[in-house]
């Protein structure tokens, strides 16, 4: 009886503790104003535990910049430089951006002060005021020393809990009560506050990023636009597979929700901007940067064969006026999808690119077999010849110089 | 009280282990006399284990160690009489720049990540059961071979963590629950491994591929120390120096006795 109240007051004071810690202050909204930045310029590490960690990273730098995925433009990665000097803050000249030809929506910073941007991400900011946001938000994380107070968090709350765990079994074991299952639900804690730590660290980059960003002249709403876009494209995604957008149970999550973050990033930007200083986007800057790499940048993201997206990601930059690249890649994803009445939406993509004077060959190239396909072969004979004038050593040109020959 | 002594006792001589796992080609031969053996650059980590069981990497350890295992693989290589290139950086071999180096070294990696998965995490291959080691770096390694006129390249990979204050008192803690009835003498968590591929520059093969495991499951009871002088001769002896010959060599030696 004495051992059975002894368990339920044990389990009892578990659940209690476990919904505290998975709670806690969660959902206030972390305020610009109150980050301020954790390190200096020139910035080493200090203590033991971070020089530890900054020499394992010293290899992962080593490993990272001479990768083979890397995108070594370097107009372009001067052009990133300039970024992250604009936004990186006290750090701005000691922070490192690498560019990784991987076509996904990520960066990511590490405790070094090194950054790796995926392509994906240049394909899908529509200004440079978008992109300077996730090179803030990534650079706060740095500032603010989060991956060395990630470490500390989780080597103190494995510690608290090994000792508790040991120290329950211990006592169980001299009171003869079976103490495991307030071990396994402190465990459960443990894990859900390491997790919402995590999520704090985010929303801390977060306000942060837009605190940067400000700072630096470019429009803040710009991060909350981001988050907009990015949530409306995995929603068009989920939808064109007949499924719903995955959505974590907020608790598992190591980042917070897109909705909350972009609702959070929204208030932060309003209350961010002073009266009577312009905010500027910088588009056109943005677009002479990239205008070289975003063929290869549309390419990768139409051949994930992610029609949703990629869809979602062509009309979100055609907000800004569409054009032949655009058309095309259009066309390009219909022509990959390839279902009952594809080819037909292809065609119109393909079509309709080479009205723009800034068609490529290759939408020539497509618009000719399409036409030929219809038996519009006099048209389609014009269109292949235009083809093989724009790109004369094209690798297929005498299989194409045949086909028009035939 | 006598049974429990039993118990601890037991654990320990199980939980305290050095072993050592070496696979080689069935035509190895052990380099002896006057070869050229270069050494890629060892990549060492020296932590600390803390008390809920992490690895936090300690960067003076590391460096310490580093130097101490250098020191040992040179005096080692001595007795054997080979003439040997210990990289330190990549870009330290001359005439060969680091990017090629660094190319070597993650195809190395990933050879050696199939030896590891095929030889010794249980995944057997039909295709290579009987063949002793058969696994090659391929035309990479022959070229460097080739310009450099070093016969082998030797790839070390190490790592060597100790248990926090933390970390014994909660073995403290565990062996003393012992005498209520919750008894957790051996929580471990520190220990060593290392391994080492020995690669023909001639052929590219590799020829020769050792694993070393050593430590207790008892928090605080170490196995080695490749922090000090004799801990780092300790695991270059336990893992380069009792090379043993490929099968069909030795079946030959046995034949000829």
């Amino acid at each position: 009886m004495t051992a059975a109240m002894t368990r339920r007051a044990l389990l009892g004071g578990g659940v209690a503790l476990t919904a505290g810690l998975a709670t806690g202050v969660a959902g206030a909204r972390i305020l610009p104003k109150d980050m301020v930045p954790l390190i200096g310029p020139g910035y080493r590490a200090i203590d033991q535990d971070e020089k530890g960690l900054w020499q394992q990273m010293e290899r992962v730098e080593e490993e990272v910049a001479g990768s083979n995925l890397l995108i070594k433009d370097p107009a372009l990665t001067g052009y990133l430089g300039d970024l992250i000097g604009r936004v990186g803050g006290p750090a701005a000249t000691d922070m490192r951006i690498y560019l990784a030809r991987i076509p996904e929506f990520n960066a990511v910073m590490f405790p070094t002060g090194f950054a790796v941007i995926f392509s994906g991400l240049l394909v899908r900011m529509r200004n440079e005021a978008q992109l300077a946001g996730v090179v803030a938000h990534e650079s706060a994380h740095f500032l603010r020393k989060h991956q060395l107070r990630q470490w500390r968090d989780v080597k103190r709350k494995t510690d608290i809990f090994s000792f508790l765990a040991m120290g329950a079994g211990v006592a169980g074991g001299a009171t003869g009560v079976y103490a495991g299952d307030l071990v396994r639900l402190a465990q459960f804690g443990t894990i859900l506050s390491l997790l919402r730590y995590n999520r704090t660290l985010e929303a801390e980059a977060d306000a942060m990023g837009v605190r940067l960003l400000a700072g630096a002249g470019y429009d803040p709403t710009a991060m909350s636009e981001t988050w907009q876009q990015l949530i409306a494209e995995l929603d068009l995604s989920a939808k064109y597979r007949r499924k719903k957008r995955e959505r974590d149970f907020s608790l598992f999550s190591t980042h917070p929700a897109p909705e909350s973050r972009m609702a959070d990033l929204r208030i932060s930007a309003a209350e961010t901007k002073q009266p009577g200083r312009t905010y500027n986007a910088y588009r056109d800057r943005y677009l002479a940067a990239l205008a070289s790499i975003r063929p290869t940048l549309l390419d990768d993201q139409v051949k994930l064969n992610d029609p949703g997206a990629s869809q979602y990601v062509v009309n979100t930059l055609a907000k800004d006026g569409w054009n032949g690249l655009l058309r095309f890649h259009e066309g390009e994803i219909w022509r990959l999808r390839n279902r009952k009445g594809d080819d037909i939406r292809a065609a119109q993509g393909y079509a309709a690119s080479i009205l723009y004077p800034d068609a490529p060959a290759d939408a020539w190239r497509w618009h000719g077999i399409m036409l030929m396909k219809q038996g519009r072969t006099a048209e389609a004979r014009a269109a292949l010849a235009h083809y093989l004038q724009m790109a004369p050593n094209a690798p297929d040109a005498p299989f194409v110089r045949q086909m028009m020959a035939s | 009280m006598r049974r429990l002594g039993i118990a601890l006792v037991a654990s320990v001589a199980l939980a305290g282990c050095v072993q050592t796992r070496q696979y080689s080609d069935v035509e190895f031969t052990p380099p002896q006399g006057e070869y050229k053996l270069l050494v890629m650059r060892p990549d060492v980590t020296v932590g600390s284990v803390t008390t809920g069981g992490l690895v936090e990497p300690r960067a003076d350890w590391t460096e310490t160690a580093r130097a101490k295992l250098l020191a040992a693989l040179r005096a080692q290589q001595a007795g054997r009489g080979g003439n040997v290139l210990i990289l330190d950086r990549r870009d330290s071999l001359p005439g060969v720049d680091a990017d090629t180096m660094a190319e070597l070294e993650r195809l190395h990696y990933a050879v050696g990540s199939s030896i590891a998965l095929h030889r010794y995490s249980g995944a057997y291959l039909p295709t290579k059961r009987g063949k002793g080691l058969d696994w090659t770096l391929g035309e990479d390694a022959v070229a460097l071979g080739r310009r450099t006129g070093y016969d082998y390249a030797l790839f070390l990979h190490a790592e060597d963590s100790f248990a926090s204050t933390g970390r014994v008192a909660l073995q403290v803690l565990g062996v003393a629950g012992c005498l209520v009835g919750f008894c957790a003498p051996n929580i471990g968590g520190a220990g060593q491994f290392a391994y080492a591929s020995l690669v023909d520059l001639r052929t590219g093969e590799v020829v020769w591929f050792n694993v070393l495991q050593a430590g207790s499951q008892i928090a605080g009871i170490k196995m080695g120390d490749i922090r000090t002088d004799a801990g780092a001769a300790q695991m270059v002896d336990r893992l380069l120096d009792r090379m043993k010959p490929g099968r069909d060599v030795r079946r030959r030696q046995r034949a000829s006795q």
